[in-house]
């Protein structure tokens, strides 16, 4: 448990991260340090990276260079266990990804009964009031297909809260969403927020992010542009990338 | 199709041909050439044979034809019979030895025999002077020659003058046809060459060739078997038929096999074989196709069965492979995605006959070990069915949307347990079209395996016509047999795949 972290009591530090897919750098060298119990949203043009800085918190992305540190374990370093790691770490697609073979219950049962974390009673039980928790308890045995998007992406929240997680990755998760599911969705992220949950969430909800977050990051072109307060970004913007695409989005 | 005997009783050049065949196929699975140039030379290493001066008592492995009417053929109830076969059964009894019996086809018995698998050939071969080189002969054991026949009902042509400006038909490559070449100037008629006598008797009876010329024996036996043919002609002078050991082994049993002709000739029993298949008995007239479905049916049967075993146990060892190899396929290491690319680039980039070829012939010749022709088609089914198969996995892996795996991943899962529980499940309902479409295919390219001699489906049916010559029919009979089957399996298929993949 070396933690390299600087911040004693950040959740997650991120040092000098780049990433390439192949000749392309994506990531140029972000530094982030996120502290227990806080969430942090991230916004951006398409392209600018958002999506793949969060899918390197939970390493389903390579780490070409520098450290990621979640709960004081460093996912670049080889020995880590990550599937441990990802125990901890719930994440939630833009595209939700239910398993589609099984029904909701199944889904969100998955992962406590295959990792032995919970008997299959006890499974059931934690399913049934997280599905509760997300409004859902009576589709427990319905198939994904037949949910709404809305009700998908809440399946898939109540899913990555399954194994308890301290930290909460969001990626999106309302940009499949027909406008009027959309509502939905944000609730039961904003319950969580309420309860303390740490969370980083990339979106294009504006509204959403000035609402929750306790800091809003801005990215461009792989680098962090600018970050601070929903206020500070949001009515006082200071870099002229920032201010236009703001412009653009409001 | 496996054609009749034909061809190559005339030709010293299709062993030689196949010889150089596998020659190559080694160099090309990176033997080396040293390793190609050290193959068995004929007659040297492993002798199936005994050397010691009696063969009393002893056991001895013959090759023969698969079909050769009237010298080895099966008759209704599967048993191989003929004129090869009673005359070495007769003087294996004579001289006090034991025949193991081998129906291969006519190369399969001579690279058998190449190959030390067998001590003996015995299948109507020509004594010619290319063989001579590679074997050594028996005394001849029987004389041919080339007739010519016409349709039973013809009554014009009765000699070779009744031939002018019409077309007749022979065998490619065979005596027959060297004979009718030689005097087609003379006479003014044309030659049509055709691969095997129960095509050419049909050509013949459709009108297309007024007239064949033929092996007298096999013509003899054809018209005492009502093929709807009369011989005309006497017979030409031709060549003899002998008995062949490898080059310099099994001496014995060529002493043993000319002593019991003497004494086969000299008591009768000689004539009497001869005169069993050739002799113008006026047999029954044939049956309808009723009585030849029911004739036909325990031989055809035994061939369904072979063609299910062979399928069955191809199909779960291919599985094994595919499944594998299909993970190789998509796993991240380069080394094993680099095995199972090459594996699937071998076995789905060369025929199916030449794999079969190889393990049954070229594997023996260069290792020295036999392998039986179940073992040998089964392992050449199921390499060949695995590289689809594999294909077929990866295909199905692939096509599962990666976020799935990303999901379960993202929830602590392992690899294993991720492609277990969330991937594979999902795979399984793609893939099964494939796979059902692969088990037609491949219960279908069991009668390929007829080439070496696996008496399957395909195989009993070539025994049957070869000897009643009814081709269309019993052709009718074996694809219904194959049509039900397979109708059969792929319903079963389809009734499992709405049950289990919902």
């Amino acid at each position: 448990m070396s933690a390299t972290a600087t911040d004693k009591s950040a959740k997650i530090s991120v040092r000098g991260l780049k990433k390439s897919f192949g000749s392309n750098e994506v990531l140029k060298g972000l530094d982030v340090d996120v502290a227990e119990g806080e969430v942090v949203c991230v916004i951006g043009p398409s392209g600018s990276g958002k999506s793949t800085f969060l899918r390197c918190l939970n390493k389903l992305e390579d780490i070409t260079a520098g450290t990621v540190t979640v709960n004081g374990f460093d996912l670049t370093d080889a020995k880590v266990d990550l599937n441990t790691v990802r125990q901890n770490i719930g994440m939630v697609f833009q595209h939700f990804n239910l398993f589609p073979h099984m029904s909701v219950i199944q889904n969100i049962m998955l992962a406590p009964v295959e990792l032995k974390k919970l008997d299959k009673a006890g499974a059931r039980e934690k399913a049934m009031e997280l599905l509760r928790r997300v409004g859902l308890a009576e589709k427990a045995d319905a198939r994904p297909a037949s949910l709404s998007g809305g009700q998908k992406q809440r399946v898939a929240i109540a899913r990555a809260l399954a194994m308890n997680p301290g930290i909460m990755l969001f990626d999106e998760a309302t940009s499949a969403l027909d406008p009027e599911m959309v509502g939905e969705v944000l609730q039961v992220i904003r319950d969580l927020a309420a309860e303390g949950m740490t969370m980083v969430v990339v979106t294009h909800e504006m509204g959403f992010a000035r609402e929750v977050a306790d800091r809003v990051i801005f990215m461009d072109a792989g680098y962090i542009c600018e970050e601070g307060t929903p206020e500070a970004i949001f009515s006082n913007a200071q870099q002229p990338r920032l201010q236009e695409f703001l412009a653009k989005v409001l | 199709m496996r054609k009749l005997p034909p061809i190559r009783r005339r030709r010293g050049g299709s062993f030689a041909a196949l010889a150089a065949f596998f020659t190559v196929v080694i160099m090309f699975f990176g033997m080396g050439g040293a390793t190609a140039l050290s193959m068995p030379a004929p007659a040297s290493a492993v002798s199936a044979g005994v050397q010691a001066a009696d063969v009393n008592g002893k056991t001895f492995a013959i090759a023969t034809d698969t079909t050769f009417a009237p010298f080895e053929f099966r008759d209704g109830s599967g048993e191989l019979v003929g004129i090869d076969m009673d005359l070495i059964r007769a003087i294996a009894k004579d001289q006090g030895f034991e025949v193991d019996i081998k129906s291969l086809g006519f190369d399969a018995a001579l690279q058998a025999l190449q190959s030390n698998q067998v001590a003996g050939v015995i299948a109507g071969m020509s004594i010619t002077d290319e063989r001579k080189k590679i074997f050594d002969f028996s005394a001849p054991y029987f004389d041919s020659g080339v007739q010519m026949a016409v349709a039973k009902n013809d009554q014009d042509i009765k000699s070779y003058e009744g031939l002018t400006g019409k077309t007749v038909t022979a065998k490619r490559g065979s005596e027959g046809e060297t004979f009718a070449n030689s005097i087609k100037d003379q006479y003014g008629f044309k030659v049509k060459a055709l691969a095997d006598s129960a095509t050419m008797y049909d050509d013949v009876k459709a009108g297309n060739s007024v007239a064949v010329f033929d092996d007298y024996p096999v013509l003899a036996y054809g018209v005492s078997q009502n093929n709807g043919l009369k011989i005309v002609t006497e017979k030409e002078q031709g060549s003899s038929y002998g008995f062949a050991v490898n080059k310099g082994a099994n001496a014995d049993l060529l002493t043993a096999f000319d002593a019991g002709l003497a004494n086969l000739k000299a008591n009768g029993e000689y004539d009497k074989i001869l005169d069993k298949y050739l002799a113008k008995a006026e047999s029954t007239e044939q049956g309808g196709f009723f009585e030849l479905v029911k004739d036909s049916f325990p031989a055809l049967m035994k061939g369904l069965w072979l063609t299910i075993v062979a399928t069955v146990l191809s199909l779960a060892v291919a599985l094994v492979l595919g499944v594998l190899f299909g993970f190789f396929k998509v796993s991240e290491s380069k080394i094993l995605r680099g095995v199972a690319t090459t594996y699937v680039a071998i076995f789905r980039g060369t025929p199916l006959l030449v794999q079969a070829f190889f393990f049954y012939f070229g594997l023996p010749q260069m290792t020295g070990q036999p392998i039986d022709v179940l073992t040998a088609g089964v392992l050449t089914l199921s390499l060949n069915a695995g590289a689809y198969m594999t294909e077929i996995v990866r295909g199905g892996i692939q096509s599962v949307d990666p976020g799935q795996l990303e999901a379960s991943r993202s929830l602590g899962l392992s690899y294993v347990t991720s492609m277990r529980r969330v991937v594979v499940p999902q795979a399984i309902k793609i893939m099964t079209p494939s796979f059902i479409n692969q088990f037609v295919i491949t219960l279908k390219d069991t009668s390929l395996l007829a080439v070496i001699g696996f008496a399957e489906l395909t195989y009993q049916g070539q025994q049957i016509y070869a000897s009643n010559f009814r081709t269309g029919e019993t052709l009718l009979i074996v694809a219904a047999l194959y049509f039900i089957v397979i109708t059969a399996l792929t319903q079963l298929s389809n009734v499992l795949d709405r049950k289990f993949n919902k």
